[in-house]
């Protein structure tokens, strides 16, 4: 038996994230993602080929299921695409968060590239409402049946809300999909968790194949410290995020430290931010962090204590706050307004996050120090405000990716969704640290892992019995040992060879016995074969003895 | 089966006792003559391919119940300690003797054969079985320890064990492996004491393996594991320090032994350690976290390398949001700090000052103690650090330590002390008059800074700490002194002020002496401040000879202020001796026995010292009337009471402390005579018998009669009406010497406590109007003897009431005596409510009374024995 990887997506990339694995004959999908980079046909996995290369007429019935990770667009992006206009209709199964937040990010990029861009619309709204219907919701650790053979698990991969990490299994085959994960947990998500699997294949992300992360302590030390001052010296805070995750995040770590600092200066989310997301995150409390699930009996985190009701003219007040408001790269809404008020002051901070698409405000601040930004021919902005940057990435480190494999210690390793030559590096430290055979396809490639098959036997009693006899033996020989030279040799002896037969008979399961069973059990007399010395006296006895172990190989030898 | 319901660890820790006995090889013909209930033969466990349970010996097995396993996994080292002390029933009922004596003498005679049967068990394929196993050991080793020496190869059998079932798929099994790791990481460390360090690279290849197990996914495993990797010892610097960085670090250190021609150290494929700490601190779990943090904190102590980086990480655990987290992190600083491996740099102020305004007492308290030992290396940090306690100090009054810390820290930075000392003095300089409130904490916060500077340890430098500031402090003495209590004993504080701020205080007049004196005087009192420091340490109670020592330096500026009294300066005569008297108080406060008596008299004698200053005053004004001063009546009442103190609530006043009673009698008596003006009757007899009494105190020659004394008796002889006397009065005091004597022999103060029971303003007792009322009272007396006469003294307004106090039935001894009793009281106004002023008083035997007849209550001679109590009444009906 063997594990048969297609890339169809996300092969030495970053983006499309899409992953079609045979395991014993079932042919499961992991992620359907967009790469939000393309907008030609590479915009999503090339479907149609794979099912050219399968040779069988439609999706629904050359594929077993499609598990979804978690809701990110490159990993969910083309669901919609595939189940509404390539034709699949068998299951699809993703975690209960990400079905219910998935719709809002499908129709929120729709939306968006119809306006901008002005792209032919791949699906319609009602689409995305017509393929989330057929979604199957997974829970943590739930172990699923898709069919006969097929099993699923899902275990908590950290990331962002609902993310999960995908277990499959076919008979003795078994591989763990891991989508985007986390190996450190932040204050409202947790680490990544799973158990101790016998795997034959693992399938990581590897975005960070060579980046070893830092503790985050200090970064968060050096914001609280920023921010601190800002609103002690009585300035205003401008916090750009995006509304999921980083927001919650900060907000956390804000409000803790105002509780403990006992600071009285409000903090505000404007409106649409918070509203929606924290609700969904009260919602779906089991899967954020321990300490929030520990603790949310008596208070929810989420309703922050020092967030204050805020209204768009606050804008205007005097005095200092922090305010949280989208977009978070300063793109426009409400936080561009915020920007162009607060940031001519040197007493504001604008708070940035590590990554900004070039062409938007973020990026230019993050771009050397800009003085003055140019919004368009009439609209400038003098910046004179402090600027900080604030890098909080969901995804793991390098290190994090290899104390995963390492805990895990699978027979193989396939690298997905990362940079090639990063990857490549992995991939060397992955087969001389651990001895992983390790592989990274492009797209459309395919790797075959074989598997191993446990078969199994039965046994007769007596054989049984003389391993036992045999175990007694060698337990007096290392007792012997122990009151001699020492206890050094008793370990490494359990692994002792036992003596016997394995009779493997046509339409029977094969069986174990011993030596002397054989011919009783196959129904044969035993026959006793002598040799004739022919030479002198000493030499004789020498030989006959050989003979003697030979004869007794022989007899050994005729059943195998 | 009677005993399935046992706990399994009892009945797992039958099985080595059980092979002991025989040999495991002839187990299964041996298995029938097994009582039932016996363990099964072990090997049989260990065959994979057998069946589940073929022996029909369901016991161990039925009972390796997750929940039952469960329960003694976290009872766990439960187990290891009963083994011995508490023999199983299950043992005793053994039929066999060998066994017996095994579990009863207490150390099996093979612990090798426990080894290695639990090493066979731990092989097994049930998982259960496989952590019991496992925890056995761990059993086996903790007794090993104690001393037999072929304990060694068990220690690596164990070790082994453990290693190959580290990526064990159960997580019971794992923790329990992160266990005995880490016992045999101990005892292997113990055992390199004995034979050098010849495989030192053991440790560090344990420490690896212990730190992958700290990135377990399982929670329990990674606690025990971050507690174990905290247990280690021996650890080489180079990992240490890779376990504070997930950046694999480029060891020189490795190259290094190549270099010496050493062996290389044993290359781990994996460096497991990197940044172990730094995960561990990021954890998800805060149990996770706070083991992380302690042994962060507790490895510190090898590597001071490792210590700088490991405070890094610390720090950045103050804004971790679990507050167990924060105070576990707090305590491995205090820890670090104590071993003087914590040196705090700027980078790291902001945060951790912003731990003394912390939300929370509990943080305040802990960052404020690790404040006071660490060391600061800038003057701004010092600053900074002194700003914050003094801000922590406006926002929490109540944290009177804050004193003790501001203390401290100025001690460990003399010269940063002695700099903030300069700028307070320009700063009292220059404030006029009022203007620099000592009350107020900066200012007070500031003075004690300023003042422990000489108590530093950098000796070398000179510092010179402005003198005004010693003679500001000693103005907050009596609040500072508290405050500082724990840190530098009251006595020392005090005698040292006394040497330095007394000077300025008293000789004013001139600086240039006062300059020249203070500096000859420093050296001297630093040494006998940090002499007094280090004693107090170490005994943590008031030394006699210490006290002593303050009080003949209080004694010296009571003398100069006496002397004082002749430039008609009394007012600053006055204030001297008041503060003297303060500082005396709280000596008297500190200490007991004769001494405690002792200064309490002292106390008293100062008092009436400066009465008698102040009443001279107003003789030397001609008699005349002054606004603002007491009436001469009251001041001469007062001295007399004062004078009464000393005579009679003292047993065993030896004689010259009598003597000096005396003298102090007659000067009383003289200022009396003066006063009245006339000659009468009362005060002259009382005269004539103090002259008498001093005469004979004086008659063997062992003390001589004073000048002052003399010449009293002189004019008296001459002139019996007294009139001589007020003519050459003003000779006569000026010939009065003050020298109080500091031999005080056994001597004992008498007084008495008054408690009434169940009795306050908010619960008062209530009577009917008119009629008698009963008080029950405590009454506790010290050093009483049968032939005082105590009464109680009970007012209310202007009614008195004596009744005499029958102490006969009071129980205790020579010292204390205490009892309760019900005491009525006559009559009751006709009030709604009232309050009843209760205290005891003391008649006065052997001294003059005046008054002879007594009215049935006590002589006018009386002294005052305990504090004044009040008693609230309220009317039936009133309630
Ligand atoms: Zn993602």
């Amino acid at each position: 038996m063997a594990i048969e990887c297609l890339v169809l997506g996300a092969g030495q990339e970053v983006g499309k994230s899409c992953v079609v694995a045979t395991i014993g004959g079932k042919r499961v999908m992991f992620d359907c993602g967009m790469h939000m980079g393309y907008h030609d046909r590479r915009h999503y996995p090339d479907f149609a080929r794979a099912l050219a290369a399968w040779g069988v007429p439609d999706f629904t019935s050359a594929l077993a299921c499609v598990v979804i990770t978690h809701f990110h667009l490159d990993h969910i992006g083309a669901l919609p695409y595939f189940t509404e206009v390539c034709g699949y209709h068998g299951p699809i199964y993703m975690t209960y968060p990400t079905k219910a937040l998935a719709p809002f990010m499908l129709e929120d990029y729709r939306k968006v590239t119809m306006d901008q861009r002005g792209e032919a619309e791949q699906y319609s709204y009602e689409d995305i409402l017509r393929c989330m219907k057929k979604v199957i919701p997974l829970d943590l650790k739930q172990t699923v049946q898709v069919d006969k053979d097929l099993v699923i698990r899902a275990y908590y991969a950290g990331h962002v809300l609902g993310a999960a990490m995908i277990y499959a299994k076919v008979g003795d085959a078994a591989m763990v999909y891991t989508g985007d994960y986390n190996m450190t947990p932040d204050r409202h998500l947790g680490a990544a968790q799973i158990d101790r699997l016998k795997l034959d294949l693992l399938i990581t992300e590897s975005t960070y194949a060579k980046t070893i992360r830092d503790s985050k302590h200090a970064r968060e030390r050096e914001f609280l410290k920023a921010v601190h001052k800002c609103v002690s010296g009585g300035g205003k805070v401008l916090i750009p995020t995006f509304a999921l995750g980083r927001a919650q995040e900060l907000c956390m770590l804000l409000d803790d430290y105002w509780e403990r600092m006992n600071l009285k200066i409000p903090i505000y989310f404007s409106a649409g931010l918070t509203i929606q997301a924290n609700m969904y995150y009260k919602m779906l409390i089991g899967w954020t962090s321990q300490k929030i699930k520990d603790s949310h009996a008596v208070h929810n985190p989420f309703d922050f204590k020092h967030v204050c009701h805020f209204e768009r003219s606050f804008i205007n007040n005097p005095g200092p706050c922090v305010l949280f408001a989208t977009p978070g790269m300063i793109s426009g809404g409400f936080s561009l307004e915020a920007f162009k008020k607060w940031a001519p002051s040197n007493k504001n901070l604008i708070t940035l996050p590590g990554y900004c698409v070039a062409g938007t405000v973020g990026h230019k601040l993050m771009s050397g120090k800009p003085t003055r930004i140019d919004l368009d021919k009439d609209t400038h902005i003098d910046v004179r405000c402090q600027i900080h940057q604030l890098a909080f990435s969901p995804h793991t480190d390098s290190k994090g990716i290899m104390d995963l494999t390492e805990f895990l210690s699978p027979k193989h390793v396939i690298l997905v969704h990362g940079e090639k030559p990063q990857m490549a590096f992995l991939k060397e430290r992955i087969e001389s640290e651990l001895g992983i055979p390790c592989f990274y396809p492009a797209n459309n490639e395919s790797v075959s892992i074989p598997t191993t098959d446990n078969l199994k036997m039965s046994t007769t009693e007596r054989f049984i019995t003389s391993c036992a006899a045999e175990q007694g033996k060698q337990s007096l020989r290392k007792r012997n040992l122990i009151h001699g030279t020492g206890t050094s040799e008793v370990n490494g002896c359990d692994e002792a060879a036992v003596e016997g037969v394995i009779l493997m008979e046509k339409h029977k399961a094969p069986k174990i016995l011993c030596e002397d069973e054989l011919a009783q059990v196959l129904g044969m007399e035993r026959h006793l074969v002598q040799f004739e010395a022919l030479g002198s006296s000493g030499i004789e006895e020498a030989v006959e003895l050989e003979f003697k172990r030979a004869e007794a190989a022989d007899l050994g030898s005729d059943g195998k | 089966m009677s005993n399935t319901k046992q706990p399994i660890s009892n009945r797992l820790r039958s099985l080595p006792v059980a092979s002991g006995g025989g040999l495991p090889s002839k187990t299964p013909t041996r298995r029938s003559p097994l009582p039932a209930g016996e363990a099964p033969p072990l090997p049989l466990l260990h065959q994979a391919l057998h069946p589940p349970n073929p022996m029909g010996d369901p016991h161990l097995l039925s009972s390796a119940h997750p929940a039952a396993a469960a329960a003694s996994a976290r009872k766990h080292p439960g187990p290891i300690d009963e083994r011995f002390s508490d023999p199983s029933p299950h043992i005793t009922k053994r039929p066999r003797v060998a066994a017996d004596a095994a579990a009863t003498v207490g150390s099996a005679p093979y612990p090798e054969e426990e080894v290695r049967s639990l090493v066979i068990m731990a092989g097994g394929i049930y998982p259960l079985a496989r952590a019991e196993a496992l925890r056995g050991l761990a059993a086996v080793l903790e007794k090993a320890g104690t001393g037999c020496c072929d304990g060694a190869g068990i220690v690596e059998c164990c070790y082994g064990c453990a290693v190959e079932l580290m990526r064990d798929e159960d997580e019971g099994v794992r923790l329990a492996v992160v266990r005995l790791v880490g016992l045999c990481a101990q005892k292997f460390a113990a055992r390199m004491d004995v034979d050098a360090k010849s495989d030192g690279d053991i440790m560090d290849l344990i420490f690896q393996q212990l730190s992958s197990m700290a990135r377990d996914m399982c929670t329990k495993v990674r606690i025990e594991a971050f507690g174990a990797l905290g247990k280690m010892q021996r650890v080489s610097d180079g990992v240490l320090l890779q376990s504070l960085s997930k950046k694999v670090i480029k060891t020189d250190t490795m190259s290094g032994t190549i270099i010496k021609g050493q062996k290389l150290p044993p290359k781990l494929k994996i460096p497991c350690a990197a940044g172990i700490f730094a995960h561990g601190i990021e954890d998800e779990f805060y149990q996770v976290r706070t083991a992380a943090c302690t042994s962060l904190g507790a490895l510190a102590k090898f590597s001071s390398q490792y210590a700088e980086k490991a405070l890094d990480l610390l720090m950045d655990m103050m804004n971790d949001d679990t507050e167990t987290v924060r105070l576990q992190t707090l305590q491995a600083l205090f820890h670090m700090a104590t071993y003087g491996y914590l040196s705090m740099q700027e980078k790291h102020m902001h945060m951790f000052l912003g731990l003394l305004v912390d939300a929370n007492a509990l943080i305040r308290n802990a960052a404020r103690k690790i404040l006071g030992l660490v060391n600061l290396p800038k003057l701004q940090m010092f600053k900074s650090a002194i700003d914050c306690l003094i801000a922590s100090l406006e926002k929490n009054p109540e944290e009177q330590d804050i004193y003790g810390i501001l203390f401290s820290i100025g001690k460990n930075h003399g010269s940063f002390s002695a700099n903030i000392a300069k700028h307070l003095a320009k700063e009292i300089a220059t404030a006029s008059d009022g203007e620099l409130i000592l009350d107020r904490p900066r200012v007070k916060a500031l003075i004690i800074v300023s003042i422990s500077a000489p108590f530093s340890d950098d000796k070398h430098k000179k510092l010179d700490i402005p003198s005004i500031i010693f003679s500001h402090a000693i103005s907050l003495l009596g609040k500072v002194s508290c405050a500082l209590g724990e840190e530098v004993n009251q006595d020392s504080l005090l005698s040292y002020l006394c040497h330095k701020g007394g000077m300025p205080l008293w000789g004013n007049r001139s600086v240039s002496v006062e300059f020249g004196e203070s500096e000859s005087c420093k050296v001297e009192t630093v040494e006998v401040g940090e002499q007094i420091e280090n004693t107090a340490k170490a005994t943590k109670c008031l030394d006699r000879v210490l006290v002593m020592q303050s009080v003949e330096s209080i004694l010296q500026t009571v003398e100069g202020a006496w002397t004082m009294r002749m430039s008609c300066d009394v007012c600053e005569a006055r204030t001297i001796l008041r503060t003297c008297k303060e500082e005396l108080k709280v000596l008297a406060e500190n200490s007991s026995g004769s001494i405690g008596a002792f200064l309490s008299f002292l106390c008293e004698y100062l008092d009436a010292i400066r009465l008698v200053v102040e009443l001279w005053q107003l003789i030397q004004l001609d008699n005349s009337y002054t606004v603002g001063l007491t009436a001469p009546d009251i001041l001469l009442e007062k001295l007399n009471i004062s004078v009464r103190r000393m005579e009679c609530c003292y047993a065993g006043l030896n004689r010259g402390l009598e003597v000096q009673v005396m003298e102090l009698a007659l000067l009383a008596n003289l200022l009396g005579l003066s006063n009245i003006g006339a000659c009468s009757k009362a005060v002259l007899s009382k005269l004539v018998w103090i002259i008498n009494r001093l005469e004979g105190l004086c008659a063997d020659g062992s003390c001589e009669l004073s000048d002052f004394s003399r010449e009293i008796k002189k004019t008296f002889e001459a002139d019996h009406i007294g009139s001589a006397l007020i003519r050459n009065i003003h000779t006569s005091v000026e010939l009065f010497r003050l020298k109080p004597t500091t031999d005080f022999g056994a001597l004992k103060a008498i007084s008495g406590v008054l408690q009434v029971c169940d009795n306050n303003s908010e619960n008062p007792q209530s009577y009917i109007c008119g009629l008698p009322v009963g008080v029950s009272f405590n009454i506790s007396l010290w050093n009483i003897s049968s032939n005082h006469r105590l009464w109680l003294h009970m007012s209310i307004g202007e009614s008195v009431q004596h009744t005499f106090l029958d102490f006969s039935s009071f129980e205790g001894d020579g010292e204390v005596k205490s009892g309760s009793m019900v005491v009525p009281l006559n009559t009751t106004p006709m009030a709604h409510s009232f309050v009843l002023r209760v205290c005891l008083i003391m008649e006065c035997y052997g001294g003059i009374s005046s008054n002879q007849e007594r009215h049935g209550g006590p002589s006018d001679c009386v002294v005052q024995l305990s504090d004044e109590l009040d008693v609230y009444f309220v009317s039936t009906g009133q309630r």
